[in-house]
């Protein structure tokens, strides 16, 4: 059974001490995940310039790591969740995916809504399982985004972004349509340029322990504010990097992980969001604010949790400011705040809500929302500590006794979102 | 006055519900769509959005104010490579609804206004600007 999702906003769950309690959508959320549906494996690749492998290449080398991890082979699989390709033009990319790997799922699905793509990727694994379609869900996503693009790959991007008629001929970029909400805000809030670097700042720290970010340098706030400019309020370091590579989660039941490799990570509440298509259609800075924040208010409520509950937050950042807003949207900063927030140094490693601990799409890599995802994962299971592996110079970035992990992604300008909240326990009887 | 160039930027991808707006912009006229209790809205459309009503159209005044702006130091395409500095500006026009835009210096259309001379808050007015003998942007700058 689908679970409907009534439009409009949700109880704020830090006003709302009545957690048992809920709307019958929210009640229906928890039924479907107090099925114990988990993260049983997770796996990514490296992550840059990798010229010399293929889109399908890398999707089956990320299974490969992603089956080893939950300690099961392809036949245990029988469903299989995906997303698209700016390289390899197929309508049907779950199944072509699947024909590659000589997999006949009964159940497949190809997801794409930009950046929220990887939570929902979760939510659709989710769904077939509470409808019984299938148990164990491969869901995987990788490109050669960088190395393999081609002329039309690139186009279609960017519609995704600007209206081709009344937004595309007056020069907007996606940096640009980014730009243009952040400096309201900024305007708005009186948020200082620091607040924007503060956010690289950290998140570089963490991208310098993670064994397979692209950017392994500690950059300082000054170096950001000196970065040459792409559209302002945005520096070069603010805006997301462009990158190859691969990562994948397998989404199933407590009862099928309890005889895998790893200890489950449960999906305990999950929430979506989405305030305007186009940036020119959003209405304010506040209703985009309360439009992305929808998306991880309902996942905290579904979870019956609240944002002093969190241990570590891999909050989806296209650029410096995206986490900004999305901190605020949830309930972890007031409005305007979260840029004190970071510059006070409670994102960092240490820090009250460690944030984006890999390094995010800033600093690690640009997979959409996949290696947040599979970052909550390791922390959950304490595996987020990379000093063993020597040859790639990693560190230690894991959160002590993580037990509650929110997660999204946002597509388009800050225009729909998809959240989750993960647990090292599994839910609570719904 | 600087020479006008040829223009190589991106022109508008146009659908046939698109032509009311078009067509007037190539007259200097600047017409919104409303919808059937009169409201204007943005962006233009056959059907009304929220009531699908079918669109009709109004004068409007072509003045407004600047919501937000970004300054692009790197164009979307190799067609603004050696540019100077562009402002893309999402305008709330006096009549209701907002509006992306580029802010340009004079009433020529060309060039671009100067970083320094924007803020948000500042008011404006609409600029035709025949990019090409079948197009006219609706580009705005500073006011009065």
């Amino acid at each position: 059974m689908a679970v409907f999702v009534a439009p409009g906003p949700v109880t704020n769950p830090a006003e709302d001490n009545g957690m048992a309690e809920g709307t019958p959508d929210v009640k229906e959320a928890r039924r479907m995940l107090g099925k114990g549906i988990c993260i049983a494996g997770v796996g990514e690749t490296e992550q840059g310039i990798i010229s010399d492998r293929g889109s399908f290449e890398l999707l089956a080398e990320v299974t490969r790591t992603t089956l080893d991890d939950a300690g099961i082979e392809l036949k245990d699989v029988d469903g299989i969740v995906t997303a698209f390709s700016f390289v390899e033009s197929t309508l049907m990319h779950s199944t072509t995916l699947a024909d590659y790997m000589g997999m006949k799922p009964g159940y497949f699905a190809s997801v794409a809504v930009g950046g929220a793509t990887a939570p929902l990727m979760a939510v659709q694994a989710a769904l077939a399982i509470d409808a019984g379609l299938a148990e164990c869900v491969l869901c995987v996503r990788g490109d050669n985004t960088r190395s393999g693009i081609s002329s039309s790959g690139m186009i279609a991007m960017a519609r995704e972004m600007s209206h081709g008629a009344y937004e595309a001929p007056f020069g907007l970029t996606t940096i640009g349509g980014y730009g243009l909400l952040a400096q309201r805000y900024m305007y708005e809030h009186d948020i200082p340029q620091e607040a924007l670097a503060a956010v690289v700042a950290t998140q570089s720290e963490h991208a310098a322990l993670k064994w397979n970010a692209m950017l392994r340098n500690v950059v300082s706030v000054e170096d950001v504010m000196n970065d040459r400019w792409i559209a302002t309020p945005f520096h070069a370091m603010d805006c997301s990097l462009v990158s190859d590579g691969a990562a994948a989660f397998i989404v199933t039941t407590e009862a099928r992980a309890k005889s895998m490799k790893k200890k489950p990570v449960y999906i305990t509440g999950i929430g979506e969001g989405f305030s305007h298509q186009y940036i020119s259609e959003a209405e304010s800075v506040a209703s985009v604010r309360d439009g992305l924040g929808r998306a991880g208010r309902r996942a905290m409520e579904v979870a019956g949790i609240t944002p002093q509950d969190l241990d570590v937050a891999e909050i989806y950042d296209s650029f410096s400011f995206t986490p900004l807003i999305a901190l605020e949207g949830f309930g972890i900063c007031g409005p305007g705040e979260a840029g004190d927030w970071v510059l006070e140094g409670n994102a960092k490693l240490g820090g009250k809500l460690p944030m984006n601990t890999h390094g995010g799409l800033i600093r690690q890599a640009h997979l959409g929302a996949m290696h947040h995802i599979v970052e909550a994962v390791l922390q959950l299971r304490g595996e987020a500590d990379d000093s063993a592996k020597t040859e790639f110079n990693g560190g230690n970035h894991q959160v002590p006794d993580a037990k509650l992990a929110i997660t999204n992604g946002s597509g388009g300008i800050l225009a729909a979102t998809s959240a989750l909240v993960l647990s090292s326990e599994p839910p609570s009887a719904a | 006055m600087s020479e006008k160039p040829a223009y190589t930027k991106p022109l508008p991808d146009l659908r046939p519900e698109d032509a009311t707006f078009w067509e007037a912009l190539k007259e200097h006229r600047f017409i919104l769509p409303c919808d059937d209790t009169g409201k204007a809205f943005w962006y233009p459309r056959k059907y009304a959005p929220g009531t699908l009503s079918e669109t009709s159209w109004t004068d409007a005044s072509g003045n407004g104010t600047v919501y937000t702006y970004s300054t692009h130091f790197i164009g979307p395409s190799k067609a603004y490579k050696g540019d100077p500095p562009h402002i893309v500006a999402l305008i709330d026009l006096d009549e209701g609804p907002r509006m992306m835009t580029i802010l340009v210096k004079d009433e020529e259309g060309y060039p671009s206004l100067d970083p320094e001379d924007v803020k948000i808050g500042m008011k404006v007015k609409i600029v035709f600007d025949d990019v090409t003998d079948e197009v006219t942007m609706p580009k705005f700058t500073p006011a009065g």
